[in-house]
């Protein structure tokens, strides 16, 4: 929820655009006569989930699929476990963020929207891949500003949760870190009556002791 | 021997109350130096960070990990409608520990802008040099040798010398740099000399105590004093808080949080100051362009900025000016950032080793009238603020112009194709084609913008009725409250900011040692 500073009016328009629409739409996702549509099962990370519900992977395994369509060279979505490494960030943001990336899915997933928007009567999940293609299209050139950050959020979240994988690196031609940089077992100074380590940091120069001269208030 | 510690999450198990002499709240470019020149005064200091203590231990140059621990919301933060997005550092160290090493003063038309319209009569080139020279010897901060520029930069270099326009190569804080390309990522052999490798442990050694996983939540106060710092620790793997709480109770308190955590500091605090804390935010927001080449350009190798131009700078009464630099391209951040459908975007990321990106960051804060950004706290949040930034026409009008400059610099380097980074991208084989970006979509959310540069929020300036703390950066209303780093820039810089907070910072800390009675 937006605080406004003591004092503050919010404009009518602001209200109109950020508030009614915007919260009208975001209710629609986990709610509503057509929500109460089935999504497709998919199968569970071993290791279960730790914040999403399956219903929400689901839609995130769907959307990565079509985000991130099969090409030569490539992972699959499934064998990089996109729909997990999303459950894994997701897990670690702000319990606000958290509530919004739940919120989002579920209002790509919910059919309501999808038939008011598109005559769609069917979840997101549950479409055609080219019933798919038309509803992230729709939400990316969308007029309604709401549906274009939801659709950059999401695809920014799939995006992530693919590409961090190792396994993306032979077919972008990332060669990856470079060997023999990286010391797993490069000592860590705390301080606590042990000597400073020596190193690139470390600089001794009598001329850059001296006091500050900062100015008086 | 040193005489300090740095402490972290495993050894914070208990509740307990700290006395000192100053609590500095923020571990980056600002705090760093203002604790450091404390504990030189012979004053009892501690450091908190929010963020944990990450070290070349841990700095694999993987990008998941990075953005895991050493970034503010994984790298996710953002304005509420995303059309922003803001890249920060959260770790020991702040955002000194990421970011790609671009050291500039400040441009002396800025300060002459402080002092003008804002009072600042205190900070003037002759007052900041010293400091900058100290701070520069200290930080090996130095011209990176055109030699050594990486391909990435070398099609911005080319591109401003075929059109004849202004370049310059950038200085850079670095100590036996090899040229990896990591620095966004930590430095993995400590080359580049952040606040967690040079400042904060030579503060440590004379007697600095930092309390990384601790996040201060409330300042108490009362009358014109501030009497305690309520801070909580924050598991390094959850992000979440453990229940231990810890007091601190400073004679003196400096708030270094960056021009988003120092406004929601003040505000969870009730210190307000009548709604102008985390007003007028700037961003020097970011528009970028993508450029193909034949050649192999691999902007994820080498030093990721050396290469500048400010000929954009001043563009005139009623124009918003930017300046060009370039950014890492490494793969999770790109796919990111790039735009298109699913199969625009498999297509790009094919041609990763083959792209150079740009930048432009626009000069906010010095147009009459304009509000920038505002930072207010977010029901139900603990590290997530509400983030709005008013775009105006002036600023789509740079964004257009910017956009087609850059468009021109990438093909005068030899692009085969440029393309913008709208989610509908626009592309272009031929210069001819530029214009094409006139009749794109410019408004929020159509095309990506970006930030890594946060400033003001807690405004300096003369007059406590347009301003947050006074040129001295004390709080108006409060005697032992000083705010040092970013947000007290009344305006943005044209450059990148982290020298100009190392220099504020060091002269800060002379008059702050002395107001520890």
């Amino acid at each position: 929820m937006y605080l406004p500073p003591p004092g503050a009016k919010p404009t009518r328009r602001g209200f109109l655009k950020k508030g009614l629409l915007g919260g009208a739409l975001m209710a629609i996702g986990g709610s509503a006569f057509l929500a109460t549509r089935k999504s497709v099962e998919v199968e569970l990370p071993g290791d279960g989930l730790k914040e999403l519900s399956p219903r929400e992977y689901a839609v995130v395994v769907a959307l990565a699929w079509r985000m991130l369509p099969k090409r030569e060279g490539y992972p699959s979505v499934d064998a990089v476990e996109v729909g997990k490494n999303a459950d894994r960030i997701v897990a670690l943001l702000d319990p606000t963020a958290v509530k919004e990336t739940k919120q989002l899915l579920l209002l790509l997933e919910n059919a309501l929207p999808n038939f008011l928007f598109g005559r769609r009567a069917s979840t997101f999940t549950k479409m055609s891949t080219d019933e798919q293609e038309a509803v992230l299209a729709e939400w990316r050139t969308s007029s309604i500003t709401l549906r274009r950050t939801g659709f950059t959020a999401l695809r920014s979240l799939v995006a992530a949760a693919y590409f961090q994988s190792p396994l993306t690196w032979p077919a972008v031609g990332y060669p990856g870190p470079l060997p023999g940089i990286h010391d797993p077992n490069a000592p860590v100074w705390k301080g606590g009556g042990v000597e400073r380590p020596i190193g690139n940091g470390t600089f001794r120069e009598e001329a850059l002791v001296a006091p500050v001269d900062g100015g008086t208030p | 021997m040193s005489e300090g510690r740095i402490v972290t999450q495993e050894e914070l198990t208990s509740d307990r109350t700290i006395e000192c002499d100053v609590c500095v709240i923020g571990s980056g470019s600002g705090g760093s130096w203002t604790a450091l020149e404390l504990v030189r005064q012979g004053k009892s200091v501690v450091l908190l960070e929010e963020g944990g203590y990450h070290t070349r231990r841990e700095f694999d140059q993987t990008e998941p990990r990075a953005f895991q621990n050493l970034y503010q919301e994984l790298g996710n933060r953002a304005t509420d409608d995303l059309a922003l997005t803001i890249l920060q550092g959260r770790s020991v160290g702040g955002g000194t520990t990421v970011n790609w090493c671009s050291s500039f003063r400040t441009p002396d038309r800025i300060l002459k802008v402080w002092k003008e319209r804002h009072g600042i009569e205190t900070l003037s080139k002759e007052v900041l040099t010293p400091h900058w020279d100290f701070v520069e010897k200290r930080l090996r901060i130095a011209e990176w040798p055109q030699a050594m520029m990486n391909a990435n930069n070398k099609v911005l270099w080319d591109g401003l010398g075929a059109l004849g326009y202004e370049r310059g190569l950038i200085r850079r804080n670095v100590n036996n740099c090899l040229n990896l390309g990591s620095c966004g990522m930590g430095c993995p052999v400590d080359a580049k000399q952040s606040m967690l490798v040079t400042v904060i442990p030579d503060a440590v050694e004379k007697g600095l105590s930092v309390y990384a996983n601790t996040s201060a939540r409330v300042l108490d106060w009362d009358g014109r004093k501030i009497s305690a710092v309520r801070a909580e620790v924050v598991d390094g793997e959850t992000r979440k808080p453990t229940g231990v709480k810890l007091t601190f109770k400073p004679k003196v308190t400096v708030v270094s949080g960056g021009a988003i955590n120092s406004p929601g500091l003040l505000m969870r605090s009730q210190l307000l100051s009548e709604g102008r804390v985390g007003e007028k935010t700037w961003f020097h927001p970011v528009t970028l362009m993508l450029a193909l080449f034949d050649h192999e350009v691999d902007g994820f190798r080498g030093a990721p900025q050396s290469v500048y131009s400010h000929h954009f700078i001043d563009r005139g009464p009623g124009k918003m000016g930017y300046f060009f630099e370039v950014p890492p391209v490494h793969p999770m951040l790109a796919s990111t950032v790039i735009t298109g459908d699913g199969a625009q975007t498999m297509e790009l990321m094919s041609k990763l080793r083959h792209a150079n990106v740009m930048i432009a960051l626009h000069v906010d804060g010095l147009m009459p009238d304009e509000e920038g950004g505002t930072v207010r706290l977010r029901d139900g949040a603990h590290s997530r603020y509400s983030i709005k930034y008013e775009l105006t026409e002036t600023h789509w009008e740079a964004f257009r112009s910017s956009s087609k400059e850059m468009a021109k610099l990438q093909f005068a380097a030899g692009a085969k194709e440029v393309r913008s980074l709208h989610l509908s991208p626009v592309t272009m084989k031929s210069p001819a084609e530029i214009d094409k970006l006139d009749a794109a979509p410019w408004a929020p959310v159509q095309v990506r913008l970006a930030t890594a540069h946060q400033m003001g929020g807690c405004r300096m300036g003369k007059d406590p009725s347009t301003s947050v703390v006074d040129p001295h950066l004390r709080y108006h209303t409060l005697d032992n409250l000083f705010v040092v780093d970013g947000s007290v820039f009344p305006t943005s810089l044209g450059v990148n900011p982290q020298e100009t907070i190392f220099g504020i910072a060091r002269w800060a800390a002379g008059h702050i040692g002395q107001s520890v009675s």
